[in-house]
């Protein structure tokens, strides 16, 4: 008899933009639909992380065969939040555990409710997801059952907080996305004898619509390269965009730059940078499959599906150098190159851009390392066999003797 | 079998770069590199459009990033090194522009007494640390010359294997063991599978690229990682067991005390230490792995071992190997341990 599977994780729904999240819901859909699992989600009526309004209906509801429950915040994040986290940020790991659970609360989503039902419910096995929010941290304290944290963790302030140990301490399993962020969780919280597992996320399927790139971009035939993801500050994608922009100055030509996503941070478009906003699954995949190269400029990046995507069309890769995640991905790999400064980024650009065998030699590695790491099926068997082993080897990490 | 303690990841076998495009993407990326330094000299960027492009960059780069060198940082502190009294007075509003004009003119003398001093105290600072930098590549270049060879794990085929004379004795050490067991260098898992089979909870981890990686699809717990840095990162005391071989043998004394000194703080009272050997004897045969000649240590002999287990608070024995090449220390962790000698 197969484990039933609960997933604690902030937001839910495919109307919820974050890469934790969708991340949740994947693994949540394809645990029930590839390997026949129960699996139920404990999620807020939220979808915007910041405010984390009470949008979606609670209670109960069946999504793509997997439960979903539903419960109502007590508080998003509160004006408090900003002065205590600036004054927690220079300093984290020296903030008290006062301060640091103040923290928490602030960020939100308090959930009482879920914490509750959670307590309540009859899972053999709960899956955390991300280790940021209060749901995990007060739900890891309230559950009996076997605990696995699936960290999405960066190199970000907030992961030096105290009141994080206890939470890393407290997983009986841990599932990372990369071995980067494995190393990163390490550095900063001694967790590395807990068991654990580098999994990431599956690819695809693509969905492709059939149509030209170019045409969807209304470019005609011009050549271009595509970011795709959040358009945000924080991602990257400004600097991007003005570096584009210096690169077509001293490389005139007709190459175009395509910002594909949510903008949550305006770019001003022009004929050399369009910025799409959101576009459909099939108008993504064309856009990707047509593109000369696919850049992910965020630092913070905790896996970095869309790398992942570009590869699956054996589309090459540029990365930011200091993002772990996605340079790792470009190493094992070999289908990518990396950036640390402007000067990397024109070099790199121009090189690929010239260089069609280059290219293709990138894609394909790319391609190939998709398909031996990163397809549904055999990653989440994978996934079903470490839960199973997590279930048998039950909640007790530590016993009272060796 | 070099023991590669960059943190890099290794290549699954079969999967990742094979031998020929690594070679051609190692030449691509040292293309780039000699680009990027050539341009650079030549000085066909304004220093202050690539100081604020170098900023942008920064700006969201992750805090202590590995990935940075201290002199691309400090590309950015000159940028901000200087203050500027010269406040911007754009408005949108009708007039906003004089106003604002006006009390800058008003509060000139006293900004730039004060950024004045800032600007100094920036510089100095500033100027403080292309000092450290460059005495530090001085000083690394001088390292670098008289540098210790990289510790390795040394590959033993008769011994690293799970029909091994000592295996017997390790499954009997830590039968019934309830916390985890780790087994560094792992190799593609060989000592996790017997453990495992054994109802241990084993887990292993190994430095060398792609050893673990062939086997990171399968179930096993196995980690490309170095075995100092997991050693450091284990919760004190969680461990029931470690399982050292093939690695003391090949690494420098220094970095031997530490392994010890971290696997000692991961046990449990009553945990257990094994160290797997080759003997002194064994490490000169005509037979011994390449790694003998290419690091500058030999193995401790058992005696050693028992004796450095003892003042760390571990009953310690040492059994022999059949033909003396070899032999194998198995350390208890007494509670409370005895004082040291």
């Amino acid at each position: 008899m197969t484990p039933k599977v609960a997933f604690v994780t902030p937001r839910y729904g495919p109307e919820v933009m974050g890469g934790a999240e969708t991340a949740a819901r994947q693994l949540a859909e394809h645990l029930t639909a590839g390997c026949g699992w129960t699996v139920e989600v404990f999620s807020t009526c939220a979808v915007d992380h910041i405010t984390w309004d009470d949008v979606l209906d609670p209670g109960d509801s069946v999504l793509n065969g997997v439960t979903v429950h539903r419960f109502r915040s007590a508080s998003g994040r509160v004006p408090e939040f900003y002065d205590l986290d600036g004054r927690l940020r220079p300093a984290p790991a020296q903030a008290t555990m006062t301060d640091a659970r103040r923290w928490i609360e602030c960020n939100g989503p308090v959930t009482l409710d879920l914490v509750e039902a959670l307590r309540a419910a009859d899972a053999d096995v709960v899956a955390f997801y991300p280790y940021l929010y209060y749901p995990t941290v007060i739900g890891m304290e309230a559950v009996a059952v076997p605990r696995v944290l699936h960290p999405a963790a960066h190199d970000e302030p907030a992961l030096y907080l105290p009141v994080f140990g206890p939470t890393f301490a407290g997983a009986d399993a841990i599932c990372y996305h990369t071995a980067a962020e494995r190393r990163l969780v390490q550095r900063v919280h001694p967790v590395a004898q807990v068991p654990q597992i580098v999994l990431g996320l599956g690819v695809g399927p693509v969905v492709e619509g059939g149509r030209a790139g170019a045409d969807i971009l209304g470019i005609g035939n011009r050549p271009y390269v595509v970011s795709v993801g959040r358009v945000d500050e924080h991602k990257g994608s400004a600097m991007l965009a003005r570096y584009f922009r210096l690169y077509k100055e001293r490389h005139p030509g007709p190459l175009a730059l395509a910002l594909v996503g949510p903008v949550a941070a305006p770019i001003a478009p022009d004929e050399d940078v369009i910025v799409t906003g959101v576009v459909s699954e099939p108008d993504k995949w064309d856009l990707v499959r047509d593109a000369l190269v696919a850049v992910s400029p965020s630092a913070l990046e905790s896996f970095s599906l869309v790398v992942l995507e570009a590869w699956e069309q054996s589309v090459p890769v540029i990365v930011n150098a200091t993002c772990d995640p996605t340079r790792e991905h470009c190493e094992r790999s070999g289908g990518g190159l990396w950036f640390g400064s402007f000067r990397e980024f024109e070099v790199v650009l121009e090189r690929l851009c010239s260089d069609g065998a280059l290219r293709a030699r990138l894609g394909s590695r790319g391609h190939d390392y998709v398909a031996s790491y990163y397809q549904w099926p055999s990653l989440i068997a994978r996934y079903a066999r470490f839960l199973t082993a997590v279930c048998e080897r039950g909640p007790s990490r530590v016993c009272a003797s060796a | 079998m070099t023991d590669d303690r960059s943190g890099t990841v290794g290549t699954p076998a079969g999967t990742g770069v094979e031998d020929a495009d690594r070679a051609y993407l190692a030449r691509v990326r040292a293309e780039i590199d000699e680009e990027v330094r050539r341009r650079r000299a030549s000085g066909d960027l304004p220093a202050q459009l690539e100081s604020e492009l170098d900023a942008l960059f920064l700006q969201h780069a992750p805090l202590g990033s590995t990935r940075q060198e201290l002199h691309e940082v400090l590309r950015l502190v000159d940028a901000a090194a200087f203050i500027d009294p010269v406040v911007p007075v754009e408005s949108s509003r009708p007039g906003g522009a004089v106003v604002k004009k006006s009390i800058r003119s008003m509060n000139f003398w006293y900004l730039r007494f004060i950024t004045h001093q800032v600007s100094q105290f920036t510089t100095a600072v500033s100027r403080s640390l292309h000092i450290l930098d460059h005495q530090l590549a001085g000083l690394t270049a001088k390292v670098e010359a008289v540098e210790v060879p990289p510790s390795v794990v040394v590959d033993v085929a008769r011994a690293h294997r799970a029909d091994a004379w000592w295996v017997p004795t390790v499954e009997a050490e830590l039968d019934g063991c309830r916390r985890r067991v780790l087994h560094a260098a792992c190799g593609d898992g060989w000592l996790v599978a017997v453990l495992t089979a054994r109802g241990v909870d084993g887990y292993g981890v190994d430095p060398r690229g792609g050893r673990v990686a062939a086997q990171e699809l399968g179930d096993m717990d196995l980690r490309e990682e170095s075995v100092l840095d997991h050693l450091r990162a284990v919760e004190a005391g969680a461990l029931g067991g470690v399982v050292l071989s093939g690695l003391m043998e090949g690494s420098g004394h220094g970095e031997r005390r530490h392994l010890l000194e971290s696997a000692v703080a991961a046990l449990a009272p009553g945990g257990v230490l094994v160290v797997h050997s080759l003997t002194p004897s064994g490490w000169d045969a005509a037979d011994a792995p390449v790694e003998a000649d290419l690091v500058q240590t030999r193995p401790y002999r058992p005696a050693t071992w028992t004796q450095l287990l003892g003042d760390l608070g571990f009953e310690a024995t040492a059994s022999p190997g059949p033909d003396g090449r070899d032999y194998l220390v198995v350390g208890r962790r007494l509670s409370p341990p005895p004082e040291t000698r």
